[in-house]
């Protein structure tokens, strides 16, 4: 009788042990899970969106915002006014300080068989697309790089936290520096990735692309299905 | 837990695969190629632009931008292809004569004859190549062009998507005098000064990008937290499970 109480006893406890263990454990890692602090930043609705440029007249009047740029800006005088352009020059290396990203060494991306710019071989270098414009020419210039690796966060790991008007600079094989500012940061999945937007023509305006991946990860395809990507204008 | 989810994503997987496969074929064959028009060597020109080439079947869009032109002078621009030219934009070495420029003559080996000429409006064919009341003036030294549903040979279409078609913009001031004039003669048209029909920017269309980029191993992917969810998940449904055998034991105690 008092050996059965005692057995009972004992795995009564080691039973109310490992409840224990497991509460602790199991409720770690859900609230680690929910947490997210190892996914990379999405960007949100308000980023996608177009900045509001001080040209159209249709945009709402601003008290504070209305005198200075009907003083403040030039009128165009022709039909063609697209901003600063500088000449043909490859980028050697990219600072975002917005993001942290300071990296140098960017590397030449080409085009795989089926069209899609090929992704650097190297997690720790951006690379630009060599076939189009450089950074500054007319054009969208094209900077690509990883967001992780299969062990971590790579160069553009934060891209999509990047904000609207944050400021892009790329240094340039000629020793000048090309300074873009962010109009928008938008996700696009690849399945319905919008070609013409991305990479088409910018009507003149020196733009750049910087692209890298989002979404949901696909262990089936080792690709993530999502790209984000940051649209910039040459300010100077 | 790794089996289960592996499973789940093989399952995931294949279904998101079709749809991928699709849109990589449709983008391949819609033919958006670009060029980046850079200055013309030995010609002194500091202009720049791009032009953006659609393909459709045998019909073409394009859309063409440029600057540092010579103002309110027209600029003759074309698409070039030649089936034995280079497929380039001319070079130094180019300059067979040794004057010092580079003239359509000297142009002709890089980029071939006139294949469409980008007029404002009317024809298009090689006629108009030097229908100068026909093509931009470059106010300001700028060319804003647009024009839609040129109807082009399948042979040329097929030329600007493989790469080998080549943009042109013509018209240089070498001696900075503000307009065409000076003693040659153009080899094109002789009432005309070299300088009009001189090329000044230059490009070769390639295929642009299509479709997204492969850019990142899943390192620190969501996927990942959802393992732990599931497996923290499976851990607190255990701990249902051992605490009513605890609370049953001592339940049996009392």
């Amino acid at each position: 009788m008092s050996d059965i109480t005692k057995s009972g006893g004992r795995r009564g406890s080691i039973a109310a042990a490992v409840t224990v263990v497991l509460l602790v454990v199991g409720g770690f890692l859900v609230a680690k899970s929910f947490s997210g602090t190892d996914a990379p930043p999405q960007p949100d609705a308000a980023q996608s969106a177009p900045s509001v440029t001080p040209a159209p007249s249709s945009s709402p009047p601003s008290p504070t915002s209305s005198p200075t740029s009907a003083t403040g800006k030039t009128a165009a005088p022709s039909t063609a006014d697209f901003g600063p352009i500088m000449g043909p020059s490859a980028p050697v290396s990219l600072k975002i300080p917005s993001i942290g990203v300071d990296t140098k060494g960017i590397v030449d991306l080409g085009l795989d068989k089926s069209g899609k710019l090929q992704a650097p071989t190297d997690f720790g270098r951006a690379g630009w697309y060599a076939n189009g414009p450089t950074p500054g020419e007319f054009g969208p210039a094209v900077i690509g790089a990883h967001v992780d690796s299969k062990s971590g966060p790579a160069v553009f790991y934060r891209l999509g936290s990047l904000k609207k008007g944050a400021t892009v600079s790329v240094a340039r094989k000629d020793g000048s520096t090309a300074r873009f500012v962010v109009d928008r940061v938008a996700r696009y999945s690849k399945a319905d990735f919008p070609t013409m937007t991305v990479y088409g023509d910018t009507k003149g305006r020196a733009e750049l692309r910087l692209i890298t991946c989002g979404g949901a990860f696909d262990q089936s395809t080792g690709h993530y299905v999502d790209n984000i990507v940051a649209f910039a204008h040459l300010t100077s | 837990m790794r089996t289960t989810s592996k499973i789940a994503s093989v399952a995931l997987g294949s279904a998101v695969l079709l749809p991928f496969l699709g849109a990589g074929v449709a983008q391949a064959a819609d033919g958006s190629t670009m060029a980046t028009l850079r200055p013309v060597a030995l010609n002194g020109v500091k202009g720049s632009g791009t032009a953006m080439v659609t393909v459709n079947g045998t019909r073409i869009d394009v859309t063409m931008a440029a600057n540092g032109l010579l103002p309110d002078a027209p600029h003759a621009a074309h698409i070039h292809f030649g089936a034995d030219a280079r497929h380039e934009c001319p070079v130094a070495g180019d300059d067979a004569k040794g004057d010092g420029t580079i003239n359509t003559t000297d142009g002709g080996p890089a980029y071939g004859p006139i294949v469409v000429s980008l007029t404002k409006t009317g024809d298009t064919s090689p006629k108009s190549g030097l229908a100068v009341d026909r093509f931009d003036t470059a106010p300001g030294g700028k060319i804003n062009y647009e024009r839609g549903s040129i109807n082009v040979s399948s042979g040329v279409a097929q030329a600007i998507t493989e790469g080998k078609a080549v943009v042109v913009v013509h018209g240089v001031d070498h001696n900075n005098d503000g307009k065409y004039d000076g003693t040659t003669k153009s080899d094109l048209d002789p009432s005309l000064p070299t300088e009009a029909t001189d090329p000044a920017i230059c490009g070769v269309l390639n295929a642009a990008p299509a479709g997204g980029m492969d850019t990142g191993a899943g390192g620190t992917s969501t996927p990942n937290n959802e393992g732990m969810l599931l497996l923290g998940g499976g851990l607190l449904m255990a701990a249902v499970g051992t605490g009513a055998f605890t609370a049953r034991k001592a339940r049996n105690r009392v």
